[in-house]
């Protein structure tokens, strides 16, 4: 089982990098209530990866990864743009906003994919393909993924405050919807690059559950930043070696095994009677 | 006594609709000023205006220079899902001090607990916000507001869904705030029976406008029943003004 899970190890570090990326953007996204928005902007993603390859098997774009890849980048920041801003909430409630253009998003990647000349299966986008990381795609997570957790860490006061009580961070001179928008686009950026490979059900489990883990057991921000971290890697871990040697798809048994760490975090929480 | 902050014919609204038109008043140093008036009338939109979140879409505010806010927003807008300490949320007053980056130090952790402790609540400087009851939580916000060293204080609707008991302590730490420090406070509320019995002027917003004076000429029969559309009656017991509402004249209701 080890030497299986040895050959497959830049999968492990890349799920890893996924995780602990997405759990540290992710405490954000639960406590501001845009899970959703986490959802759309990873189906923005795909669509611009679809986007990419309709557009390649027409010969009218370039084919290799960097194409695709920036293809889903702009695609994604420009959503990430448009919720940062708040666009459209003088005329649509915002989660309707994000509702629309996740199903947008969604069939319109189904759709271009179903048509692209090169006719590459659209579960791809849901399920992912974790096991198909390679050692370059690692280190280019890594050098994405890395420097946005370094942005992060020096700036946790303020993302903190404007997420907290973004009215009181205004009236002491924080310009709200920048740092929103920078906030946003961060998100954006990492979920572009994590969508390449992990797909949009374990880029989405990734922003949602390690960090309601961290919120379930921690009693200050830090703790909540630390416990979402742990779970996303114990998820990763056991989930990857378990599918292994179990036959199961590697992205739903890191997914399930993210769902229990969070039932197991509830159950913490209740017995501790809080 | 300066002015610190001014109004002249402003014009407030969201988008291109004004919801205030021709507000124009003052806030001299040292005033503790109550703004009145029915629900949806606009009273948080000229706070707004005066902490700079809110531009005007005519007229101009005009603040001295230098001048610091303490603002207290109001309780239910502070989100109770994140988990952050009494301190952690009174250090945040100090954020605009704190440079890009950097984590709070000594000082701004010496300013909170001091700041805690002329709220009366430094014994809760490690709990969780989401555990306090409304009044800890609202004396942690006015502690936050204090921590900046303001000039002014702005409140907003701090008593809103309080008990009798919470509500006087609340109100009577503001006026303390105000007696002892000097500070200058602008307190928004829905609540007159409260507000008339704490201001030194109240502001009462009605129809796009806004009317100043003293308590005893805003808080009187007359002025308040034009205001709600109801018979309104104005006691006076103990040298505390009680507002009363009497219902309107029609046919007997069966709820």
């Amino acid at each position: 089982m080890f030497e299986t899970i040895a050959l497959f190890r830049e999968a492990l570090y890349g799920a890893l990098i996924i995780g602990v990326g997405c759990a540290v953007l992710g405490v954000y996204v639960v406590l501001r209530r845009i899970v959703f928005v986490g959802a759309a902007l990873a189906q923005l993603s795909s669509a611009g990866i679809a986007l990419a390859i309709w557009l390649g098997g027409l010969g009218l774009f370039g084919t290799n990864h960097a194409y695709t890849i920036g293809m889903s980048l702009v695609v994604t920041l420009g959503g990430a743009l448009f919720f940062g801003v708040g666009g459209g909430r003088r005329f649509l409630h915002h989660e309707a906003g994000i509702g629309v253009t996740y199903a947008v998003a969604a069939a319109l990647g189904i759709l271009l994919i179903a048509k692209a000349a090169s006719g590459e299966a659209h579960d791809i986008f849901l399920q992912g393909n974790i096991l198909g990381i390679t050692r370059h795609e690692t280190i280019e997570l890594l050098a994405v993924i890395g420097p946005v957790l370094l942005l992060h860490f020096a700036l946790a006061k303020e993302f903190t405050f404007v997420s907290f009580d973004p009215e009181t961070a205004q009236t002491l001179g924080y310009r709200v919807t920048r740092w929103n928008l920078l906030l946003y686009l961060t998100i954006g950026v990492v979920i572009a690059f994590a969508m390449q490979s992990a797909g949009v059900l374990l880029v989405f489990n990734f922003l949602v559950l390690p960090a309601v883990t961290g919120l379930l057991l921690a009693r200050s921000m830090h703790g909540a930043f630390g416990y979402s971290i742990a779970s996303a890697v114990l998820a990763s871990v056991v989930g990857f070696s378990l599918s292994i040697p179990l036959d199961l798809p590697t992205g739903p048994t890191i997914i399930a095994m993210s769902g229990l760490v969070a039932l197991v975090a509830w159950w913490v929480r209740r017995t501790r009677g809080e | 006594m300066s002015d610190l902050v001014r109004f002249d014919g402003v014009s407030l609204g969201y988008g291109r609709s004004p919801v205030l038109t021709g507000v124009t008043f003052a806030v001299p140093e040292g005033d503790f000023l109550g703004v009145v008036g029915p629900n949806g009338s606009g009273k948080t939109t000229i706070i707004r205006a005066m902490l700079g979140t809110l531009l005007p879409l005519a007229g101009t505010v005009t603040k001295t220079a230098g001048l610091r806010f303490g603002y207290v927003p109001q309780r239910d807008q502070v989100d109770s899902l994140f988990p952050l300490s009494v301190n952690d949320v009174v250090i945040m007053g100090r954020y605009d001090r704190i440079p890009l980056g950097r984590r709070p130090g000594p000082d701004d952790r010496r300013a909170a607990r001091q700041a805690l402790e002329q709220v009366g609540v430094p014994h809760l400087a490690d709990r969780n916000l989401s555990r306090l009851s409304g009044g800890q939580k609202q004396r942690v916000l006015i502690a936050r507001a204090l921590v900046g060293d303001p000039n002014v204080l702005v409140l907003d609707e701090p008593t809103n869904g309080m008990d009798l008991v919470s509500t006087t302590q609340i109100l009577g730490l503001v006026r303390d705030l105000h007696d002892q420090r000097g500070l200058t406070v602008v307190m928004v509320s829905h609540a007159l029976n409260e507000v008339a019995n704490y201001v030194h002027r109240i502001g009462l917003v009605f129809e796009q406008k806004l009317r100043l004076g003293t308590v005893s000429e805003i808080i009187n029969e007359e002025v308040l029943s034009q205001v709600y559309g109801l018979p309104v009656e104005v006691h006076t017991f103990d040298g505390h003004r009680v507002v009363v509402a009497r219902r309107p004249a029609g046919p007997p209701s069966h709820v």
